[in-house]
């Protein structure tokens, strides 16, 4: 059974983290300080949740020992140094995903959904995406639904894009901010959502119901029966 | 300083100077008397005759240095060294004593005179040549001339080495300050300190680095200890609430609440973050600033559109700045979310972006309700909101306007609120940054 990390000095947190990941079908191993977690992260590990201010040190600080200790599991922060600036610096010291708490259970289920998808995703480098009756052509950046052109602003293009990677996953609104605007703070208003509900009602109109909401998460790009990815 | 005593020695100089042509002029005043008194003696006892016997005698020898001449009642030259009597020259008295010896120039030289005239109205000059004495004032005054410039030289030299290291080591320290304005709060003067006045005020700034970092890091890690002390439970609370079921509109809008208690803290967070960075260009990086309000602007304007405003974008391309990309974007999302907030259905919404001569310049201007001009001079302070606001129930904490300002100031732009008759018009000129990379 895979297994995922969790470097987690807070036990409730580290349990909730561990309901997840066994929700998820894989197994959590938990340490409790840093120093340990290093020790176990060369191990054979899809992901591993690392929290910042742990006994020992900050977490993000460690990333690269661990990955020069080997450490080849995809890593997400999670940690209370949620502000953007924090973030931003995660990210930048080379975590590959970076949740601030507190954080919702779907929240973290979608992050590590992209997370584990992504170790195990190929490269697309063929040109055309096709779900259905409904296909994007990434060099061209056109979208098309039963044969028929759908015109698309470019930002409605990524947020496609974006979605059509993670198809069949629910994907938040703090995933969308981060992956498709680039943003690392919360705005507040949901913003994300007029863009989504743009682009759903043209695929709509075209005769898609590729995006649905999925109710008190986000949103999951739930393309026809029989899709090709 | 050099000056001073070099001003000093050459009064001391100048003093001596004197000391030394007074007792020349004394010396010369004793041979002239001795010569009188010589004379004086040859005429007791036979007048005239002798005197002229023994002017022609010394004429004869004929040294240079002295001047004598005898005449008779006519003018007519007895004896002497002269043809003529010199001009200008007066007789005064009949004595052979030295006083009222006058100088007078003749032939280029200086010579102590004694001009009298002889009972019988013999005229008769003795005189003795002052040139060894100026000979030897014209030496002493060259020499100390020649001290008098070793001397500056020698001050000014010593001067300069002084300056010299006064300044480098004033240098020092200004280039330490300018690495700490810059950001780097760590940086400290290398080698070891002298035990003078810049040895002790190389401690005392070094005192006061230590104090300011240790300060700033207090203030990084209490931010960092909030957010984890806030945060963690909240976490709790959250999973918690995951639990629940059945009370799902309950259990939202207590996870709404949550959101907007810590979008508070994050906003108090960073305002102080902002002000603390102010200044200083640490963490500051080349950012396209055309691109970022693109940017934000596309992520708003269908929450605008959807609204019923009219949206204008007009962006100069390629405006460059020395910042952060996630802070420029949070001031614009806070600016154009209030303008969507309080604006209503007709009304209009411009972001402009303009390349001027020394700025870029970022102006949001919307024709919604504005700003109550009481308000106008505290907007931009933490926790300060409109009282209408409060009346019509628009939600907020009175952190967006403080937000912008903070990281307005953290880049070096500047506000402007230019007086406008409807709506609210903001100015942010922003430092330009070279085109080139």
């Amino acid at each position: 059974m895979d297994r995922i990390l969790i470097v987690e000095d807070d036990s409730e947190t580290a349990e909730a983290v561990a309901a997840e990941v066994r929700g998820l079908g894989l197994e959590p191993v938990i340490k409790t300080t840093l120093d340990e977690g290093i020790a176990a992260s060369a191990l054979d590990f899809r992901v591993i949740v690392l929290d910042r201010m742990l006994p020992g040190g900050d977490g993000v600080e460690a990333i690269a020992r661990m990955r020069a200790g080997g450490a080849r599991g995809l890593i997400l922060v999670l940690s209370a140094l949620g502000r953007a600036a924090n973030r931003v610096e995660g990210l930048e010291k080379g975590a590959d995903d970076y949740l601030p708490k507190p954080f919702e259970p779907e929240e973290l289920r979608a992050r590590l959904r992209a997370l584990l998808r992504r170790g195990t995703m190929q490269v697309l480098d063929n040109d055309l995406l096709a779900f259905g009756d409904l296909e994007i052509r990434l060099k061209a950046r056109t979208v098309h639904v039963k044969r028929g052109h759908v015109a698309v602003s470019p930002k409605e293009f990524e947020l496609l894009t974006y979605f059509a990677r993670n198809a069949g996953q629910v994907v938040t609104r703090m995933q969308l901010l981060e992956n498709v605007w680039k943003l690392h703070f919360d705005p507040g208003t949901n913003v994300v959502d007029v863009h989504v509900g743009r682009l759903r009602r043209k695929l709509e109109e075209a005769g898609s119901q590729a995006i649905q909401t999925a109710r008190g998460e986000g949103y999951v790009f739930a393309p026809l029966a029989g899709a090709v990815i | 300083m050099a000056l001073a005593v070099t001003l000093l020695s050459l009064l001391a100089m100048g003093l001596q100077y004197r000391l030394v042509e007074t007792r020349l002029m004394d010396a010369s005043r004793a041979l002239l008397t001795a010569d009188l008194n010589g004379f004086a003696a040859l005429y007791e006892q036979r007048r005239i005759i002798a005197l002229r016997q023994a002017i022609d005698y010394r004429a004869a020898a004929h040294t240079g240095g002295e001047m004598l001449l005898l005449a008779d009642r006519k003018g007519v030259v007895l004896a002497g060294t002269e043809p003529a009597w010199p001009e200008g020259l007066t007789k005064t008295g009949e004595g052979f004593t030295a006083d009222g010896a006058e100088v007078f120039v003749r032939g280029g030289e200086r010579w102590l005179a004694v001009a009298r005239d002889l009972p019988g109205g013999f005229p008769l000059l003795v005189a003795r040549s002052l040139a060894p004495v100026d000979a030897t004032l014209a030496s002493l005054r060259r020499g100390m001339a020649a001290l008098g410039l070793a001397l500056l030289a020698a001050g000014a030299l010593v001067g300069w080495f002084a300056a010299r290291s006064v300044m480098g080591r004033i240098g020092r320290i200004n280039a330490l300050a300018d690495r700490v304005a810059a950001g780097e709060l760590s940086a400290r003067l290398e080698g070891a300190r002298s035990h003078d006045e810049f040895g002790l005020l190389e401690t005392h700034v070094h005192a006061m680095l230590d104090r300011i970092e240790n300060l700033n890091r207090a203030t990084h890690r209490l931010s960092d200890t909030i957010a984890h002390e806030l945060r963690t439970p909240l976490n709790r609370m959250t999973q918690k609430l995951a639990r629940i079921e059945g009370q799902d509109d309950l259990a939202n809008d207590l996870k709404s609440e949550m959101r907007a208690a810590i979008r508070v803290f994050d906003s108090l967070l960073d305002i102080s973050r902002a002000e603390a960075d102010q200044g200083s260009g640490g963490g500051l990086v080349p950012v396209d600033l055309s691109r970022v309000a693109q940017e934000v602007w596309e992520l708003y304007e269908p929450l605008a559109e959807d609204k019923g405003l009219r949206c204008t974008l007009t962006v100069d391309p390629d405006c460059r700045v020395l910042g952060d990309r996630n802070l420029i974007a949070q001031m614009l999302s806070n600016l154009l979310d209030n303008a969507i907030k309080y604006c209503a259905a007709g009304d209009e919404l411009r972001l402009i972006l303009q390349e001027t001569p020394d700025r870029h310049l970022l102006t949001i201007a919307d024709t919604g309700p504005g700003l109550p001009d009481e308000m106008k001079d505290q907007a931009f302070e933490r926790f300060v909101r409109a009282d209408r606001d409060k009346d019509r129930g628009i939600k907020g904490h009175g952190l967006g306007l403080a937000l912008v300002r903070a990281i307005a100031a953290r880049h070096g732009a500047k506000l402007g609120l230019p007086q406008v008759e409807k709506g609210f018009v903001l100015e942010i000129g922003w430092p330009k940054l070279s085109a080139d990379p």
